[in-house]
């Protein structure tokens, strides 16, 4: 469904990342792996065209790089790493705000009843019906999140990019978003992809992994066949040994 | 939805009653009947005279600048993802300042030549000012990131300002006049001030309502709004310069004013709510009507002295602000 081809992009010409292939089938679920600043944010951006970028991304055989930021916007929603609201906004007028790329183009365009409708819908999905009318500035940062979320789904698009969505958020709220993306990933003609810091968190996610390193793919395929070593590698860190030693600390508490 | 009404109405009849209550008082106050008669253009020709040529012409500039410094500190603060942006904060106030002391240093503001040249100086001070502040700020951060922006502008408006201060040291037979300047007024200055501003009002306020959905996505930053299909560089590029236009026509007819473009965002958000279609025009009436509040104590409370404006809207500004600005707000 989404194809990526020799992306390389950056900040100030310099390439952050460079040349990265890899493909999202219908219904995949892609985790992006690695090491702090070794361009997993900066591929999300090249991906949507927000950092100037060479190469190619296509969804369908669209070129993604080249759609104006509506039709961008019908295609892929993003999930952004969880903050705080600064403007007073309600849940519902925030929600709808993910119908903006489909709203009659042109000025004074307002939502009609079918952008309410879907925006209702996404709404009550995350269990928010009962906050709607509740100012974004009052809610709590996993709420907030939530919200996101449903403005993504809001804005029903094919694919949903996630950069460190749950960073910060306290653990039920993780577990929670993961649960809602892979429900989501699941309907036609949807796929997910995004970045993660927690590897647990990844694996829980992701039916597919890309590992980069320096800007770099060193491993794409599926999450089952991850291959230990080179995780270890790219972190500088024996992990499976490290998890092994969560599993027996979690053992000794009785879990 | 019946309540959201209500709240509109009471705040159209709150900017009526302030108008009237404006044009009514004052050295000679004209009771209610003969004001409205005077407004239909009935009634003695002496009480018509004053309402239509003094004091209804000053209660319209006042009005206008109010509603102007409001709408463009609303747009201003969307756009930079800031509640706390202002106009001023941009440079356009030390700028516009800057202009007006260029003539009234050189003497050009004498006579009736003076009478145009003052507030143009100010209008193009407040443009070129900002567009200074812009491409400075483009050369520095091509993404025109907020905080860039923000932090450009404040240096830009302490150095305008010390230019300024220059300026008025080395001429201090015009230091005076250059104060009152900076301090604002609305005094005498006939229908001249409301015919421009009116419609320069309008249009902007037509271009930002027209694009209200775009600003409510600017608020949550450029990615975001990106990611949901908006085009947050080029929109916020001419929406600036819109806001500059707006303000700059309305610090050219009177003066340097703040607080009003801070304060009436705000009070107008917490009661309309955050989406701009809302809080523009309520942001418009209520800064209006703030301004006009603020000009009637001006020329009241002292008489027959008038206080500078500006001093009334910070006097009444600052705490006003402090208190809107935390109350209701969340303790962390």
């Amino acid at each position: 469904m989404l194809e990526v081809k020799n992306l390389s992009c950056g900040y100030g010409g310099e390439n952050v990342v460079k040349g990265v292939t890899f493909t999202l089938p219908e219904n995949g679920r892609l985790a992006v792996l690695g090491p702090n600043g070794c361009g997993k944010t900066t591929l999300l951006r090249g991906m949507t065209g927000f950092l100037p970028a060479a190469g190619s991304v296509a969804l369908d055989g669209a070129e993604l790089l080249k759609m104006t930021p509506r039709e961008r916007g019908r295609a892929v929603a993003e999930l952004p790493q969880a903050g705080s609201a600064w403007f007073a906004y309600t849940v519902l007028e925030t929600v709808l705000m993910g119908r903006y790329a489909h709203l009659k183009p042109g000025l004074f365009s307002a939502p009609s009843r079918e952008d309410r409708a879907i925006a209702e819908k996404a709404i009550r999905r995350l269990g928010l019906w009962e906050e709607r009318d509740r100012p974004l500035t009052r809610l709590s940062g996993g709420q907030l999140q939530r919200v996101l979320l449903a403005r993504a789904f809001a804005q029903t698009p094919r694919i949903i990019l996630l950069d460190e969505p749950t960073n910060h958020l306290d653990l039920k709220y993780q577990v929670e978003l993961v649960r809602e993306l892979k429900t989501w990933s699941a309907q036609p003609g949807h796929a997910a992809l995004g970045v993660f810091h927690d590897l647990d968190l990844a694996l829980d996610f992701a039916t597919l992994v890309l590992l980069m390193d320096g800007g770099r793919a060193v491993y794409f395929g599926s999450a089952e066949d991850l291959p230990p070593d080179a995780l270890s590698r790219v972190f500088g860190l024996d992990v499976p040994a490290y998890m092994r030693q969560s599993r027996a600390r979690w053992e000794k508490i009785g879990g | 939805m019946r309540k959201a009404a209500g709240r509109w109405a009471l705040l159209a009849a709150f900017a009526a009653a302030s108008v009237l209550l404006a044009v009514g008082a004052g050295s000679v106050p004209i009771p209610p009947g003969k004001l409205v008669a005077a407004l239909l253009g009935a009634g003695e020709e002496n009480t018509r005279a004053l309402v239509v040529g003094l004091r209804l012409p000053r209660v319209a500039l006042a009005f206008l600048t109010g509603a102007a410094l409001a709408v463009g500190g609303i747009v201003m603060q969307s756009v930079l993802e800031n509640p706390l942006a202002s106009p001023f904060g941009l440079g356009v106030s030390a700028g516009a300042g800057l202009g007006a002391t260029v003539v009234l240093v050189t003497g050009l503001s004498a006579g009736a030549l003076g009478a145009v040249l003052l507030p143009a100086a100010g209008f193009a001070g407040a443009v070129v000012t900002t567009l200074l502040v812009l491409a400075l700020t483009r050369a520095l951060d091509r993404r025109m990131s907020a905080v860039t922006v923000v932090l450009i502008g404040m240096v830009a408006s302490l150095f305008f300002s010390a230019v300024m201060d220059l300026m008025a040291a080395m001429s201090p037979e015009y230091a005076q006049r250059i104060g009152l300047w900076q301090m604002g007024s609305f005094a005498s200055r006939g229908w001249r001030g409301p015919a421009v501003l009116a419609p320069v009002l309008a249009v902007c306020l037509a271009v930002f309502l027209s694009r209200a959905g775009q600003l409510d996505l600017l608020t949550f930053g450029d990615e975001q709004a990106r990611s949901m299909g908006a085009e947050p560089r080029r929109n916020r590029r001419f929406l600036i310069l819109t806001v500059v236009v707006l303000t700059g026509a309305a610090v050219a007819f009177s003066g340097i004013i703040g607080f009003v473009d801070l304060i009436a965002p705000h009070v107008a958000r917490r009661l309309f709510g955050a989406s701009h279609r809302r809080a523009l025009p309520a942001g418009a009436l209520l800064g209006g009507s703030f301004m006009v509040l603020c000009d009637l104590a001006a020329r009241t409370l002292c008489a027959p002295r008038e206080i500078p404006i500006g001093a009334v809207t910070a006097l009444l500004g600052a705490p006003f602000f402090l208190w809107i600005f935390f109350a209701g707000r969340e303790r962390r």
